[in-house]
Order: C-alpha cells, then sequence, then structure tokens
C-alpha cells in the first residue's frame, strides 16, 4: 500500500523544526513504527525516534499522531493509508524534545522514583517455605495499574501538568496508586499523605485526555479517584480538593443540591475566602452565587441521608468503591456487546477516521 | 413530542437559572416534552465520585430510579459532568448484574424505587445534534445567528473518556458546529476547544486551574469569535465568571461573552429575554448579539 506521512523534524542544537513529508510503499500490515523504520532505512537515516519491542511493552515508541499520543507499534496504517489520509507525527507533549520525535523522559523519571515504585517492608512473612498468597480479589484492586508500560503517552496530553509541570502526573500517580492497593505494603498511610501534596491528588483536573490516551487500559484518572478515596477514607482531607470533596457529601446529605454559596468557605477556610470577597461580591450581583436562605431543598433528601448512612455501614469505602464498577466498564473498553464472538471481523479497536470514511 | 425525564443538576436549579429557562423554553421547538424530577439530588460532580465511590454509585442510581418511575426511556441532561456521571453509573449498574441487585436492594431498604437498567442518559446536545431533533432544530432556527462568530467550547467530559461517551470522535467533535452551523452562525475553529477549562480544582488549585482556563478564552479570542458556547454550566461558570481573575492575573482585557448551548439555540430561535436571561451573565453578552439586529 501507498502511505503518506507528513513528521514533525526537529533539532534541539541547532533548534531547526521543519515539517517533512514522505511517500513510500508498505506491506499492509504495518504499524506506523514500520513506517518510521522504513522511512529511515530508505528515505532519512537522521530520522530520530526510540524503539525497542515492536509489541506494545517495552513503552518505547511514545508519540502524537494528529496531535494525540499513541504507540507507534500499535498503530495500524491500513485504514488510515486507505482512506488518503496524511497524518502528521510529532514528539509528545509536556516533555522536551531531544530530537525529532525523542523526547527528555527526565522529568518523567523523577515523578515515577519519587513515588517509591517498589513494596515497603514490613508486612507479615508468610510462614518459611510459603508464599504469601493474594487473592484475586485484591489484587482486581491494582489490575489496571498493573498494565503501565511508562511510555508516557498520558503525561504527553496532561492538561493540568500543561498549567503546573510540577504536578506529578498521570503515570506516577498510577503508579502510587499500584502500591497503595497492593496488600504487601506496609506504607499505606505515608504513601497517601505524600501523594496529598500540594503536586498530588488533588491537582488532577479530570480532564480524562490520560484514560483517553493509554494504550494499555490502565485508565489513569480512575487510579487517582480511587488514591482520592483512600485518603479521605484514612481521614487525610487537608487539602482543599478533598474538603471540597466533602462538602458536596455533606450537602447532598442536607439540602440534596450543591450549597454553593458556602462552598468556597468550606473548601479555602474563612481567611482565604474573605480575600476572594470583591469576586464573590461580583458573582452575588449577578445572582451567580446561589442564595443562601433559603436553601433550595430537594424533595425525599431524606433517602440521600438515609442511603449514606446505609453505604458507611456496609463499608465499602476507599478503593473499593471505585473497584467494584471496573468489572462492568471494562466491557466498555473494546466494544463488548452481550454475545458477540470477540474475535469475529471487525472486533478489533480500529484508528478513528474522518466520517464516512470509517 | 419525546418524553424525557429533565434532570437540570445543581448549576441549573441554582447558579445557572438562566440554563433551566432557556431549556424549558427551547425544548418544545425541538420535540421535546420535558417530564421535571421532584426527588432527585445533585450527582455529585467528580467529587463525591472520587472521594467516595460507593455514595456516588447510589445517588446516580437514585435519579436513575425516578427517571424509570416516571417512565422515561431517555434521561435529558443539560451539563457534561452529569452526562458522564450517570452515564458512567449506568454501565456499572447495566454491566453487573451482582451489582445492580445489591444497589437495588439499598435502594428498597430507603423506600426509592427499583432501576432495572433500562434508561439511557443522553445530553440536550446530542438530542439536537443529530435525528429528530436536528431537523426540527433547523426549522426552529429561523431568526438564524447570521454573521456571528461563535465558537464552540465543549469542555472534557462531553468527549471523554468516549467509551462512556460513545457520542463522536473525542479529538474531532462535529456536534457544536453542526448546530451552529444549522442556526445560520459560523462556528470558529481553534484546538484549545476540546480541552480543559480548569472548572474541578478551580478553588484548590487556582493559578493551575487559570493556566488551562486561558487557552479557550485566548484562542477563541484570536480566532475572531463574537461569542463561545459551551454545553457544560460548569465550563460556563469557569469562562464567565472566572475570566475576570483571568484579565486580573494577565493584565489583559478578553471580554469574551459565553453563551449556554440552549441560549444559543435560543437565540436563533427568538426566545425572550425573560427566557434566555442574559443580564445574569458576567459578560453581558447583548453588545455581541446586538450585531444579529441590523
Ligand atoms: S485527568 Fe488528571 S491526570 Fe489525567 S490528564 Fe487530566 S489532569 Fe492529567
Ligand atoms: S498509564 Fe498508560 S499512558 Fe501512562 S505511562 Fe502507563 S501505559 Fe503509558
Ligand atoms: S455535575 Fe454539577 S451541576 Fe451537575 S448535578 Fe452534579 S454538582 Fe450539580
Ligand atoms: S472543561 Fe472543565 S468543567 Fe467543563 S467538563 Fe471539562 S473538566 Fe468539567
Ligand atoms: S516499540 Fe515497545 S511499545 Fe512500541
Amino acid at each position: 500500500m501507498q502511505v503518506a506521512l507528513k513528521i514533525w523534524r526537529y533539532d534541539s542544537s541547532t533548534g531547526e523544526r521543519a515539517l517533512r513529508e514522505y511517500e513510500f510503499d508498505a506491506p499492509e500490515e504495518a504499524t506506523l513504527l514500520d513506517c518510521l523504520d522504513i522511512v529511515k532505512e530508505r528515505q532519512d537515516g537522521t530520522l530520530a525516534y526510540r524503539k525497542s519491542c515492536r509489541m506494545m511493552i517495552c513503552g518505547s515508541c511514545g508519540m502524537r499522531m494528529n496531535g494525540a499520543a499513541v504507540l507507534a507499534c500499535k498503530v495500524r496504517m491500513y485504514e488510515i493509508a486507505q482512506a488518503g489520509e496524511v497524518p502528521v507525527i510529532s514528539a509528545m507533549g509536556n516533555l522536551p524534545i531531544v530530537k525529532d520525535l525523542v523526547v527528555d523522559m527526565d522529568s518523567f523519571w523523577q515523578k515515577f522514583k519519587a513515588m517509591k515504585p517498589y513494596l515497603q517492608p514490613g508486612y507479615e512473612e508468610p510462614e518459611d517455605g510459603r508464599e504469601y498468597r493474594i487473592s484475586q480479589e485484591r489484587m482486581n484492586a491494582v489490575h489496571k495499574e498493573s498494565l503501565c508500560v511508562n511510555c508516557g503517552c498520558c503525561v504527553s496530553e496532561c492538561i493540568a501538568m500543561e498549567s503546573d509541570p510540577e504536578f506529578l502526573g498521570p503515570q506516577a500517580l498510577a503508579k502510587g496508586m499500584r502500591f497503595v492497593g497492593d496488600p504487601r505494603d506496609a506504607a499505606t498511610v505515608e504513601r497517601l499523605e505524600e501523594y496529598s501534596g500540594e503536586h498530588g491528588i488533588w491537582e488532577c483536573t479530570r480532564c480524562f485526555f490520560c484514560n483517553e490516551r493509554c494504550p494499555k487500559g490502565v485508565d489513569p484518572r480512575d487510579a487517582i479517584a480511587k488514591l482520592g478515596a483512600e485518603a479521605i477514607k484514612e481521614g487525610i482531607d487537608r487539602d482543599m480538593g478533598a474538603k471540597h470533596a466533602k462538602w458536596f457529601i455533606r450537602s447532598t446529605e442536607t439540602t440534596g443540591w450543591l450549597r454553593e454559596t458556602e462552598l468556597v468557605p468550606k473548601t479555602q477556610g474563612v481567611v482565604s475566602s474573605v480575600k476572594q470577597m470583591k469576586f464573590a461580591m461580583k458573582l452575588i450581583s449577578h445572582n451567580k452565587a446561589g442564595l443562601a436562605f433559603p436553601p433550595h431543598v430537594a424533595a425525599d433528601v431524606g433517602e440521600a441521608r438515609a442511603l449514606h448512612k446505609l453505604v458507611h455501614e456496609q463499608g465499602r469505602l476507599g478503593f473499593e468503591g471505585h473497584v467494584q464498577g471496573e468489572r462492568a466498564l471494562a466491557k466498555l473498553a473494546h466494544g463488548y456487546k452481550e454475545g458477540r464472538d470477540p474475535y469475529a471481523p471487525g472486533s478489533f479497536p480500529r484508528p478513528y477516521l474522518p466520517e464516512g470514511e470509517a | 413530542m419525546k418524553r424525557v425525564a429533565y434532570y437540570k443538576g445543581c448549576l441549573a436549579s441554582l447558579s445557572a437559572k438562566e440554563l433551566d429557562t432557556s431549556t424549558q423554553a427551547l425544548a418544545p421547538k425541538v420535540g421535546l416534552e420535558l417530564i421535571e424530577l421532584k426527588s432527585v439530588t445533585c450527582c455529585g460532580a467528580g467529587d463525591i465520585h472520587e472521594a467516595e465511590p460507593d455514595y456516588y454509585l447510589h445517588l446516580n442510581a437514585r435519579i436513575l430510579a425516578y427517571a424509570e418511575a416516571a417512565d422515561c426511556d431517555t434521561l435529558l441532561t443539560v451539563c457534561n459532568v452529569c452526562t458522564l456521571n450517570l452515564r458512567q453509573a449506568n454501565f456499572m449498574l447495566q454491566g453487573d448484574a451482582n451489582l445492580l441487585d445489591r444497589i437495588n436492594e439499598n435502594l428498597k431498604t430507603v423506600g426509592v424505587p427499583q432501576y432495572s437498567g433500562k434508561v439511557d442518559v443522553r445530553h440536550l446536545l446530542w438530542e439536537i445534534a443529530e435525528g429528530e431533533g436536528y431537523e426540527k432544530l433547523k426549522v426552529a432556527a429561523h431568526k438564524g445567528l447570521k454573521g456571528l462568530k461563535v465558537a464552540p467550547f465543549y469542555g472534557c467530559q462531553i468527549l471523554r473518556p468516549s467509551k462512556i461517551m460513545q457520542f463522536e470522535d473525542p479529538d474531532r467533535p462535529w456536534s457544536l458546529e453542526r448546530i451552529i452551523e444549522a442556526c445560520g452562525g459560523e462556528a470558529i475553529d481553534y484546538p484549545a476547544k476540546i480541552k480543559c477549562c480548569g472548572f474541578p480544582i478551580i478553588q484548590a488549585r487556582e493559578e493551575t486551574a487559570l493556566g488551562e482556563l486561558i487557552q479557550p478564552v485566548e484562542q477563541a479570542m484570536e480566532a475572531g469569535a463574537d461569542v463561545m458556547v459551551t454545553p457544560c454550566p460548569l465550563c460556563h461558570l469557569s469562562l464567565d465568571a472566572w475570566q475576570q481573575k483571568l484579565e486580573a492575573a494577565t493584565g489583559r482585557k478578553f471580554g469574551m461573552p459565553i453563551l449556554h448551548l440552549s441560549q444559543l439555540v435560543g437565540v436563533a430561535a427568538g426566545l425572550e429575554e425573560s427566557e434566555l436571561k442574559f443580564k445574569r451573565h458576567i459578560v453581558d453578552p447583548r453588545p455581541a448579539l446586538d450585531k444579529l439586529r441590523v
């Protein structure tokens, strides 16, 4: 098949940047990575990109295709080429470019290391000669997080990180959850304390780009939610983000609707909320701040209160509450339908194509 | 007329009443009969979902149960975050019979009707971007938005996670553009239309949030937009109310008017000011819309 690619070339030593177009013949089963190999071999030996396994497991080949982070070895080119598309290939975002499609992963690895991605000792040792056994149910809690291949596709698109490069970010936090959820790890509370800092859990803006891009189904945003739930369960709620969340819970129990007027003082504390006064007055003058009195009360709000009590009695708090929904949500990942043959033609995920050309 | 259970969510009930009044006024013109749900609460936004997921699931199951009890197949939302929360809870319940049983048991204990799993959660945007609703919209929008340059802002949670939203390509969405054009306006394109407004962390991490918010506002302005439109009242709050903080922080003047989807279509469909309630906005959209009258 005929394939055409546009590739953003960049040389950090000279600062030169150029969009080059390449056209070549490739086998029908070729991936984007195969195509880059062809370009490098036949047309331009100076093209730089990373690769190793060619099978979506080493995490080396993260890059952007039409602005979206992908693993080059996961993207099949057939349908794209058939549609006559000429995708633009560029380096990942949120990381400095070294050359062409190669980014400097230094900050990525530093955040990764900061999570202490290894078991903290202190768990009860099994008897001599026995292995430590963990139930399947417990492993399910970190199943998705364990799939991470450290490719950086999530970090590339993280909106909070675009705004604050110090944000720990989706990959590191998902890694953190992988250990918080592991029953053998003896530092759960310390970890949650650490991850609840200025650049941790509560800085995530819930844009869901990480879930959308992760080529391995880790769903880092969901991992962050698990950490948030676990932190609240452990009473680690000093952060404004945690207070904000707790105020929502209180609101649903009392009026049923969010008590917006009180949200700022409840989240930021009275002192800094006084600083927000001028801003708040403006909102109030446009009826934007809701009304403090009388609070708007939903009918039968007692039911919500009773549910909250019941849920606490049943004790499915912390990450457990998130994990219980994962089985059902996993069915959506690959267009699962009851009774459908998963190996039938057309059942594998396809790249997005322009309307009418799919 | 299509009967739908109407879930306002907190914002349209409280600080964004203009979203509620314009939606109610617009609905019959696009073939929707809104059945208002009285007993429902807040969906909990990302906050309760994150902090107490089991409670989140029960709260949302309760909303879905009341929609079913009102004999509606569709639950209509007007907020991105509500849409994600309710759709996600719905998929959890539909995809796991044991979980559904447990939640129903709890709902029964506190006197809430049972939920079978058959309600579909859909945002107003989707109802009017295709099918019947779109055909009706084209007729209703006879007053048009001729000459108005409109920058669509989707917001995150109507696009992502796409496996839950299941409506359009999250990287190349088309629904808002299609609606703007059906109303006779000109849709402006800019990269940040699919990015975030920073709302979820606007209180806890204001600086980071403002760094996110500036992207769509600045880009829409540079692309020459007269107004921006969004299907999410939280995005609206962020874009409209926090714009002044953005101006204070950057020393720049944006003055970009932000319309709710129902208001934009409402203008084209000739709704009254009492239904559109533009005076509730921080950045007054009326001067920009005045050019439609000449
Ligand atoms: S959801 Fe949070 S962690 Fe994921 S990309 Fe967005 S801001 Fe980053
Ligand atoms: S979470 Fe997913 S996208 Fe992020 S580094 Fe791991 S595998 Fe890559
Ligand atoms: S998402 Fe927001 S507006 Fe919608 S119900 Fe929940 S809190 Fe209210
Ligand atoms: S842009 Fe912000 S407020 Fe709007 S849906 Fe996304 S996260 Fe929510
Ligand atoms: S080359 Fe290893 S993941 Fe692509």
